[in-house]
């Protein structure tokens, strides 16, 4: 990966992190917080945002930026009111923004005009219009925006043609003469840090050099002031090329704190020239040099006033070799590679010392003076990558097997026999446990950070059904593994999509319906147990169970004599191949049915549960581990092979006899549990791996998926609770239903993870089918 | 000698080009996330330059400039103002803090060397 991938990887994460903070501040903007710090934040995001983007040329995200900016700029002075309707327009703008970075990560391209409208209403509202009419105003960009973007140049092949062609610009000026200076530097030169030595060294890296200082004005020792400004200079520059703006170039800092004259020899010189010197002249007084030099003896050695400035900065006496050295360095520089140029200026790279890496902010020393106190309080963090976090975690993982062999091999004689290797064991255990879960926080994030983007799509959505939608958002502060929330906003996004298209009535029905006019999504987050649950609910007209009922007959998935309950109605919208065709919309539709949110939350580990109220509402239930990492689980044997059951799902054991099975007219079986009936799926039978045992005596491993429906587990033997490290089956091998990964056992063993969810789904086709 | 710089930004981006840039070039470079932190690190360390972008959260840059010349052990050293703006109001307005020059962002690496050494001796 190149240097500039690198700035870019870094530029787009920066990116979707100020978005993220965007929608955070506008969230509160909108909830009446309209404090100066707010917005100065949503600027700051913003400006950080155009910054970046110059840097890799993306022009139309600057030139965006650049206009809301300049709107945010004039809201902070207060010339621009924030009103409810300027807030929609940044929200909107955020959107905009947004999408802008987003084509230019995936490098395509938005429509020319994609924001043109905003855009003219931020010119309309920077000129004071009312913002409807901003006919015949010129665009506030066209007389403001004097940002060019610049390419970075990082010493690649295509950046030293620019930089050539920079410097082929042909000179201005004919080259005749040479160019004389008056140069009067004023006490606030020097009070910025600017320094006449640096002019004078820069000039004479443009041509041949002469000086000559006017010190006329310079006081007694006793009278001296170190920042007072007692000289004034004429220099002399000879060389063919040299321009006047070069010159400029060299007092562009300076400029306005010096008085400054530049004429070709033998022009006219300017009048404000003359009276410069009158000045200078006027004032000196007689500037008793005797004296100044003979209290200073040799501590200062004061050059004769018109001494040549070639003497006084100790450059050697002849103009030519004025700046020898310096000329050495700067002559060839615009034809050198950045690299080169930066080699001759100082060490090279290689030998240069390693530079200081950022500085973390758990670093910074203590704030002693007390002001600004305003820095965040209490957390530090520090930024590490991913790669090292997963190692720690892998090692962890294979610490816990390791820890968990140790405590296999433990037979009960050795147990008896060494009581103080035992307690040792337990201890390890503990912390091997504590330190995992402290790992697997390391990689927790607040699923804020999937959260956000919600808000954006429900507005988005909202515009294009034309209906009138609310989003709640509740523990948006959950922590979930880094790689969960990863998997979980296309889920989540989709889930969104289908309440707010399907769900949700539009205002007139609503209504009709005796509902308030604005339909809410409630999205939540909640830890429960070893999971995290992730609620998506809505106040729309639930699902349509007669309709779904009907496309799932029609299509095959369920049997015309069979007739599911209510509860598995509603979990059909997750069956493979199930979409409601008739209602595929170009925002949920899209070719995607729940089958695929279904398989996402899978792959995750995770479930999804749908409940749904006739006229009142819908709510999904996602069911997500809090890591994808270790794993509780049960570890049973099937045939010879050891399976593990994952602990969250199982309710209780027993063994019961074969007898106790009960045949139904669909060809499934069930068991009875304490007045219950229970689905039976014969792990052996459905692996393929071995006929029912002809024992009486069955093992029972009773799991509760979503929605309360238990299924019961038939295995040959129960082994023992303990953790596993998943390893995922995809990426070793291929996906196979009803197994949710593998793993290692202590003993070295591979022991396949039963999918009690899918298998559980899989049975209930089979059985309708 | 090698020369210190140290750079002031709240831009992730901007400081990791800064440092790629100035390291290429064989600066030593020190970095800070806002001006607070760059005050601070003017406490303990030594520096050459300092480089400093206008907008960031907990201290700004005119702020930053302003702190440091007030400190009144830093009237000579060179701060410049890294920004986006060009317009002549956020020059006036650093110029006025105490700073010694600017470099608009985003800035061309060659150019950003040859400014850093029209203020340093």
């Amino acid at each position: 990966m190149s240097d500039l991938d690198d700035f870019k990887a870094t530029y787009f994460d920066e990116c979707s992190e100020l978005l993220t903070a965007l929608e955070e501040e506008f969230a509160a903007i909108e909830a009446g917080e309209r404090d100066s710090d707010r917005l100065n934040a949503v600027f700051r995001a913003i400006h950080s945002i155009k910054g970046g983007a110059g840097a890799f040329g993306f022009s139309a995200l600057v030139g965006f930026a650049h206009a809301y900016e300049t709107l945010l700029d004039y809201v902070r002075d207060g010339r621009v009111e924030l009103t409810d309707e300027v807030v929609s327009l940044c929200i909107r703008a955020n959107d905009i923004v947004a999408d802008h970075v987003n084509a230019a990560q995936t490098g395509e391209a938005l429509d020319a005009d994609y924001g043109a409208e905003e855009k003219a209403r931020f010119d309309g509202l920077a000129r004071g219009d009312s913002g409807e009419d901003d006919e015949g105003g010129e665009p506030l960009e066209d007389f403001d925006i004097d940002f060019t973007p610049v390419m970075v140049n990082l010493g690649h092949a295509e950046g030293e043609a620019a930089v050539e062609d920079v410097f082929d610009v042909p000179p201005m000026a004919p080259a005749e003469g040479s160019w004389e200076i008056r140069f009067t530097p004023h006490r606030a030169l020097y009070a910025r840090a600017n320094d006449p030595l640096l002019l004078f060294r820069e000039l004479a890296a443009l041509g041949t050099m002469r000086v000559k200082a006017r010190m006329g004005q310079v006081p007694p020792l006793s009278d001296f002031e170190p920042f007072a400004v007692y000289c004034s200079w004429e220099i002399s520059l000879s060389e063919p090329s040299l321009t006047e703006a070069q010159i400029r170039e060299v007092f562009e800092f300076v400029d306005g704190d010096c008085d400054i004259a530049i004429t070709q020899a033998g022009a006219v010189p300017a009048a404000d020239l003359e009276a410069m010197e009158e000045d200078l002249l006027a004032d000196a007084g007689e500037a008793d040099l005797s004296s100044l030099l003979a209290l200073t003896e040799d501590e200062m050695a004061m050059p004769e006033p018109e001494a040549g400035i070639a003497s006084l900065l100790d450059f050697a006496p002849e103009p030519k070799p004025v700046a020898a050295s310096k000329q050495d360095r700067f002559e060839e520089a615009p034809s050198l590679s950045f690299a080169d140029l930066a080699a001759t200026i100082a060490p090279t790279p290689a030998t240069a010392p390693k530079p200081v890496a950022v500085a973390p902010k758990a670093m910074v020393p203590a704030n002693s003076d007390g002001e600004e106190s305003h820095r965040s309080n209490g957390v530090q963090s520090i930024r590490v990558d991913l790669d090292k976090v997963d190692r720690v975690v892998n090692m962890v993982g294979e610490l816990v097997i390791t820890q968990s062999m140790l405590t296999q091999q433990m037979d009960e004689t050795l147990r008896a026999r060494y009581t103080e290797l035992v307690r040792g064991l337990e201890v390890l255990a503990q912390t091997t446990r504590g330190l995992q879960d402290s790992v697997m926080a390391i990689r927790a994030q607040p699923v804020k950070s999937v959260f956000s983007r919600m808000p954006r799509l429900v507005r988005e959505l909202a515009t294009k059904t034309s209906k009138k939608i609310k989003l709640e958002t509740i523990g948006e502060n959950t922590e979930i593994d880094k790689t969960v929330i990863e998997q979980l906003s296309d889920p989540l996004t989709h889930m969104i999509r289908n309440s707010a298209d399907h769900g949700i009535e539009s205002p007139e029905k609503r209504l009709a319906a005796g509902k308030s006019e604005t339909g809410t999504i409630r999205l939540s987050a909640e830890q429960a147990g070893g999971n995290i649950l992730i609620i998506v609910e809505d106040d729309g007209a639930g699902i349509n169970r007669e309709r779904v009922l009907k496309l799932a007959r029609d299509k095959g998935i369920v049997a015309p004599d069979f007739t599911p309950s209510d509860e598995q109605i509603d979990q059909l919208i997750f069956a493979p191949g199930f979409s409601t065709a008739e209602a595929v919309s170009d925002i949920s539709g899209r070719g995607v049915g729940m089958d695929v949110v279904l398989s996402n939350i899978k792959k995750i580990g995770g479930s999804v549960h749908v409940r749904s109220w006739t006229g009142k509402g819908c709510r999904m239930t996602l069911r997500l581990p809090l890591t994808l990492a270790v794993l509780d689980v049960m570890l049973v044997k099937v045939g010879e092979s050891p399976y593990v059951v994952p602990l969250s799902s199982i309710v209780e054991t027993m063994q019961c006899s074969r007898a106790s099975f009960e045949r139904v007219p669909s060809g499934g079986r069930v068991l009875q549990v304490r007045g219950e009936y229970v689905q039976v799926i014969d792990l052996g039978k459905r692996f393929g791996l071995a006929k029912p045992t002809g024992t009486a005596d069955q093992f029972v491993v009773l799991c509760e998926s979503e929605g309360s429906q238990k299924v019961a587990l038939v295995v040959d033997d129960i082994i023992g609770q303990q953790q596993v490290v998943i390893k995922s089956l995809e990426e070793n091998f291929e996906r196979v239903e009803g197994i949710a990964g593998g793993t290692i056992l202590g003993d070295g063993n591979v022991a396949l993870i039963v999918d009690v969810q899918g298998l559980r789904t899989t049975h209930l086709h089979q059985n309708a089918a | 000698m090698t020369l210190r710089v140290l750079t002031v930004d709240d831009s992730r981006t901007i400081l990791a080009m800064l440092h790629h840039t100035l390291s290429n070039a064989g600066f030593e470079v020190l970095q800070a996330e806002d001006g607070r932190q760059g005050l601070d690190m003017l406490k303990t360390e030594t520096v050459d330059v300092v480089i400093t972008d206008i907008n960031m959260p907990v201290m700004d840059g005119i702020e930053f400039i302003r702190k440091v010349r007030a400190t009144g052990q830093h009237n000579s050293l060179p701060i410049l103002i890294l920004t986006t703006e060009t317009s002549q109001d956020k020059r006036d307005q650093g110029k006025a803090a105490g700073g010694t020059g600017w470099i608009v962002k985003p800035f061309d690496p060659e150019k950003l060397i040859s400014v850093i050494h029209r203020v340093v001796h």
